[in-house]
């Protein structure tokens, strides 16, 4: 699964987010931060975090989840391990 | 204690109505004695696994909300949006469907109250709310993904707690309107509508609060009604308008219905000071126990009780009486006959509202209570449709050994239940709800002199 295509699904996701203003979605990029630049409540990560692993089926560990940075990249990292523990 | 002299008004109201845009068609509806009850296609799609098939019913869809899912057919709506605008994404994603509600009818409340941003937020306005039942839609969701799925617990929603949690509705309010006086929950069954209304009284008759929003919800819930079902004491077998008929001796359950009433109290005097509107004065409101150790059945003693209380320290004398009526066998009469013990055989009527749009469970008492309201404000009395036999024999538990009330059957009392809307001079009415356990709530109201 390319990054980019990530990007798009997660997008998606935020999309049904919302506390996620729909106009900070236009440029989403992986540098995007949820907390800085979305102005996510902190609160509402978690569900993101749920709603992705729906969206491409896939489990996070909680450990990982327990680390995630608040920028995209760092979410688009998490889905391909995840991915790839599943595969291997 | 209550301190001398202090009043209090009702000076908003609103909510949310089966097969009702809003608290004006709502007006319209009762007073030209249609029903707002339906068969309900959630319940119906069930087939023979549900006995009752029909409700006033609110849909997720409906009042301007739209719910949102993340994935299409899915059963459960992650959140809702209200497309209005009045309520931000923050609040709703903390909200089930009955709090939307409750939000709802407290920003109308306010309105028609005309309390300023500066009255709402004050340390002496409070917000007293409930809901009969628990987040019944929302625990299901939850549970379903943890226990039937084998999902993580963070599937059950990071909202579960905030979303289904017993006081919400209070909680949601109080973060919508931002108020800093008392935010609560008062929990009694079906008297938990009128009962938050009580409460909320006496903090401002008691110099607590000098405002507060207060009201009862039901979240429309198949989860709350297969309970009901389940005990098989719904109405079933008629029509759905003809559904709920309360008095009449072809009775056999109460329609089980869902919706929101939310209303505005203050101060009397401050309220007046300021030119409000005042839609109604609370004379008294008196709460008592049956004492029978009985859960379900009604009692004539605590309901003789309940008059009683009410009556010690306030003049009542009601031009209608507002009963609790749910058109279950053994509970009409039984308490036409508290009623008719209490106020004798004439001189006012009887209106039991759920007639026309079944038993509210948790809101039942507010948004009869707003039917008062109407009926204060319009001058008419809502016929109890449906009631169109009265039983002509005794009841049976008219003929046990030791009933001390009335030996004259329901008949005997036809004249004080009208069956089509009668205009009349009402100063005061008297709210009557029960709820299981025993608990047994009345509020007399009066027009503003």
């Amino acid at each position: 699964m390319e990054r980019q295509e990530i990007i798009d699904g997660l997008v998606e996701v935020l999309r049904t987010v919302r506390t996620v203003d729909p106009a900070k979605l236009e440029n989403v990029t992986e540098e995007t931060d949820f907390l800085t630049d979305m102005n996510t409540p902190s609160t509402e990560l978690i569900n993101i975090a749920a709603k992705v692993e729906q969206k491409f089926n896939v489990e996070f560990e909680d450990e990982d989840i327990d680390e995630l940075g608040s920028k995209v990249k760092d979410i688009v990292d998490l889905i391909i391990k995840a991915k790839e523990r599943e595969n291997s | 204690m209550s301190v001398a002299g202090r009043k209090v008004a009702v000076v908003g109201m609103g909510g949310a109505f089966p097969d009702c845009a809003d608290i004006n068609v709502f007006n319209q509806k009762i007073f030209s004695g249609q029903s707002l009850i339906r068969e309900w296609p959630k319940a119906a799609e069930r087939d023979k696994q549900i006995r009752s098939k029909v409700s006033g019913f609110i849909n997720d869809n409906d009042l301007g909300i739209q719910p949102i899912y993340l994935v299409d057919g899915y059963e459960w709506p992650e959140t809702f949006v209200d497309t209005s605008g009045r309520i931000p994404d923050v609040n709703m994603s903390t909200a089930d469907l009955g709090c939307v509600w409750a939000m709802m009818g407290t920003l109308d409340s306010i309105e028609m109250a005309g309390w300023t941003t500066e009255e709402t937020q004050s340390e002496k306005t409070g917000v007293v709310i409930a809901s009969g039942g628990g987040g019944n839609v929302i625990m299901r969701n939850a549970w379903h993904a943890f226990f039937e799925l084998g999902k993580k617990s963070r599937h059950a929603g990071s909202h579960m707690v905030d979303r289904a949690m017993s006081y919400r509705e209070a909680a949601n309010v109080s973060c919508l309107i931002k108020n800093r006086g008392v935010c609560e929950s008062i929990v009694s069954a079906c008297a938990t509508g009128l009962g938050n209304i009580g409460y909320a009284y006496r903090l401002i008759k008691f110099g607590l609060q000098d405002r507060a929003v207060a009201g009862g919800v039901e979240g429309t819930s198949l989860e709350t009604f297969i309970g009901f079902d389940a005990m098989q004491v719904l109405s079933k077998g008629f029509s759905p308008a003809e559904s709920s008929r309360p008095f009449d001796v072809k009775r056999n359950g109460f329609v089980c219905s869902f919706g929101a009433g939310i209303v505005a109290l203050e101060e009397y005097e401050m309220a007046k000071a300021r030119g409000a509107n005042i839609l109604a004065v609370i004379d008294e409101y008196f709460n008592n126990s049956d004492g029978d150790g009985d859960m379900f059945y009604p009692s004539y003693g605590g309901q003789r009780r309940l008059w009683k209380g009410l009556s010690a320290e306030a003049v009542i004398k009601p031009d209608v009486v507002k009963v609790h009526g749910t058109a279950t066998p053994v509970g009409d009469i039984l308490e036409l006959i508290s009623v008719v013990d209490t106020l004798g055989e004439s001189g006012y009527h009887v209106s039991a509202p759920k007639s026309q749009f079944g038993h509210m469970l948790g809101a039942a008492g507010s948004v009869e209570f707003i039917t008062a309201l109407l009926m204060l404000k319009n001058q008419q009395v809502p016929g109890c449709i449906n009631s169109e036999n009265l039983n002509p024999e005794l009841e049976n538990f008219q003929k046990k050994e030791g009933w001390e009330g009335s030996m004259k059957p329901a008949a005997a009392y036809r004249d004080l239940i009208p069956q089509q809307t009668i205009s009349k001079e009402i100063n005061q009415i008297v709210c009557l709800n029960y709820g299981f356990g025993g608990t047994n709530s009345a509020m007399a109201i009066s027009r503003d002199n």
